[in-house]
């Protein structure tokens, strides 16, 4: 599959799961709305999925156990 | 006693209270009647709170009879962003009308630390619903109406925090805290000719706030100078155990910190190009201004997706945070349904796999980026590259859920969780204010602040004041 259909073919997937999800609470402009906003992700998936990252490189991110007592 | 009480400084306003020449409760009952009478001129204003307010300066007028300071902050009155949780019967609408009636039994750990320092909560302040969480494109996203600018009613305060930013400027409080995810304290800040402080991530207690994205979300305050901003800080910083992201470390402000040394101060390169004209030469006076202090640098940051990163978690904390609220249709109650109706349904369509690669990559840019900042003291860029827009245009066009160059000190500032203070820089040839800001390494305000101070010390923009609207 060429990148350019996987692209398109990503984003009608993931417009119909909003659209499935929302689409009740918005009128058809505001859906087509929705279609552009979608499309525009593609434009920051690229570059961060462009970046290829070793397996050490861990979630900038601090989980610590809780213990109450 | 009114008008040269009107603009003081904290610090002014400290040493009349601390020797007596000024009561807490003349001031606080200053302050009231100016929010209830000028507040709804600018759209400023969510509650005024008289009652809680006046009993503070009431027991701060006690205290300080009894040889009992507190310190310099009591009884100074301020303002707050009306997303910090207050308790006994005061609404925190979010700016929102979907909240407009929404009370909490508790108040938000800044609200607590300031109110310990002695200084009353004179009102709770008007800011762009939802602190712009849902993405917005006009000023009229607001509970209370379009925040309007004290410099010129016809433009915007910038925001979110943009009752904060219009009450300082007009003189209501002394000052005000704001909250940043990305903009909300620099953007009203420059638009309103203020002092405003974004901390690093983690200085300042989030707990009581209003969620917006739990990764980048900021309080800081907004004031008259720098030097105010470092006194507030320090008032409300510290650990938190109900933030377990607040920082172990307290801070203190030391308003001579590295008084007469020289400043290496690094220039994005290209900074300006988008700048208005007014901008542009205002910041290149800036830099003449500072020469005496400073050394100026062109740099660059390596490339790399900073807009990206940031945009994602952006997209999808915020998303997360007000997921009920999304479902249920809560955006179309907002007051500009128009563009919400759009903008937070897409959030959802991000994979986890790129939120959490997001997350991956803030760890590797937050280390390119302190690499690079380590070499510098700040970097200087103008806050915003316009000055305030007209009240009832759009003021931008591009989407969160877009890319593209935009704000790269916002990105990277905001992404890395570092903190940035602006001050104004002079006026545009319509007397609408422009700023600068200083940007330092992460828990560095204390350089950041000095800069500021060196910059105030040689000017006097931040001594200007809007005149008031005819009675």
């Amino acid at each position: 599959m060429q990148p350019n259909s996987e692209n398109k073919l990503e984003q009608d997937l993931l417009f119909a799961m909003v659209k499935e999800k929302y689409g009740h609470l918005l009128t058809e402009e505001q859906l087509e709305g929705v279609r552009a906003a979608v499309s525009g992700l593609r434009d920051v998936f690229h570059p961060l999925r462009a970046i290829r990252l070793t397996n050490d490189v861990e979630p900038f991110t601090n989980f610590r156990p809780f213990r109450g007592d | 006693m009114t008008d040269e009480l009107t603009y003081s400084t904290v610090r002014q306003l400290a040493g009349l209270l601390g020797d007596r020449s000024v009561s807490p409760v003349e001031l606080i009952q200053l302050c009231l009647e100016r929010l209830e009478r000028l507040g709804p001129l600018y759209n400023s204003v969510v509650t005024v709170t008289g009652e809680r307010a006046l009993a503070l300066a009431n027991a701060a007028e006690l205290e300080i009879s009894q040889g009992r300071h507190r310190g310099l902050l009591h009884g100074v009155p301020w303002g707050a962003k009306d997303l910090l949780a207050t308790s006994g019967g005061i609404p925190t609408t979010w700016g929102a009308a979907p909240f407009k009636d929404q009370q909490f039994d508790r108040d938000a750990t800044v609200v607590s630390r300031l109110e310990n320092s002695g200084a009353p909560l004179a009102a709770k302040l008007a800011m762009i619903e939802l602190a712009g969480g849902m993405g917005y494109t006009h000023p009229n996203a607001s509970l209370t109406g379009p925040p309007k600018n004290p410099w010129d009613r016809g433009r915007w305060t910038g925001g979110s925090s943009s009752g904060s930013g219009a009450a300082v400027a007009a003189g209501l409080v002394p000052f005000a805290i704001g909250s940043e995810t990305w903009g909300s304290i620099l953007s009203p800040s420059n638009n309103c000719g203020l002092s405003g402080l974004r901390p690093t991530y983690g200085r300042v207690s989030r707990y009581g706030a209003m969620a917006l994205c739990w990764t980048l979300d900021k309080l800081g305050p907004i004031c008259l100078t720098a030097d105010d901003c470092g006194i507030v800080l320090e008032a409300i910083s510290g650990p938190d155990p109900q933030d377990p992201s607040t920082h172990s470390e307290e801070f203190i402000y030391d308003p001579q910190f590295q008084t007469g040394r020289r400043y290496k101060i690094g220039v994005l390169k290209g900074v300006l190009e988008d700048a208005q004209d007014a901008v542009k030469q205002n910041f290149e006076a800036a830099m003449t201004i500072l020469e005496d202090v400073a050394d100026f640098e062109e740099m660059e940051f390596p490339e790399f997706p900073y807009t990206e990163v940031t945009s994602t978690i952006l997209m999808v904390e915020s998303a997360s945070a007000f997921e009920d609220f999304i479902a249920e249709g809560g955006p179309q109650n907002l007051s500009a349904p128009g563009y919400h109706g759009r903008g937070p349904y897409a959030r959802p369509a991000v994979l986890a796999t790129d939120y959490v690669k997001a997350l991956r990559l803030r760890g590797v840019m937050a280390r390119q980026v302190d690499g690079v900042m380590s070499g510098y003291d700040a970097l200087a860029a103008p806050t915003s590259m316009n000055t305030a827009t007209p009240i009832d245009e759009e003021f931008r066009s591009r989407s969160m859920t877009s890319s593209g160059p935009g704000d790269l000190m916002g990105a990277v500032g905001n992404g890395c969780g570092l903190p940035s203070i602006s001050v104004p820089s002079g006026f545009d040839a319509d007397g609408l204010p422009t700023g600068i800001q200083f940007m330092s390494r992460a828990y560095d305000e204390n350089v950041c602040i000095a800069i500021a101070r060196e910059f105030q010390a040689r000017t006097d923009w931040h001594t200007r004041h809007p005149e008031e609207p005819p009675q």
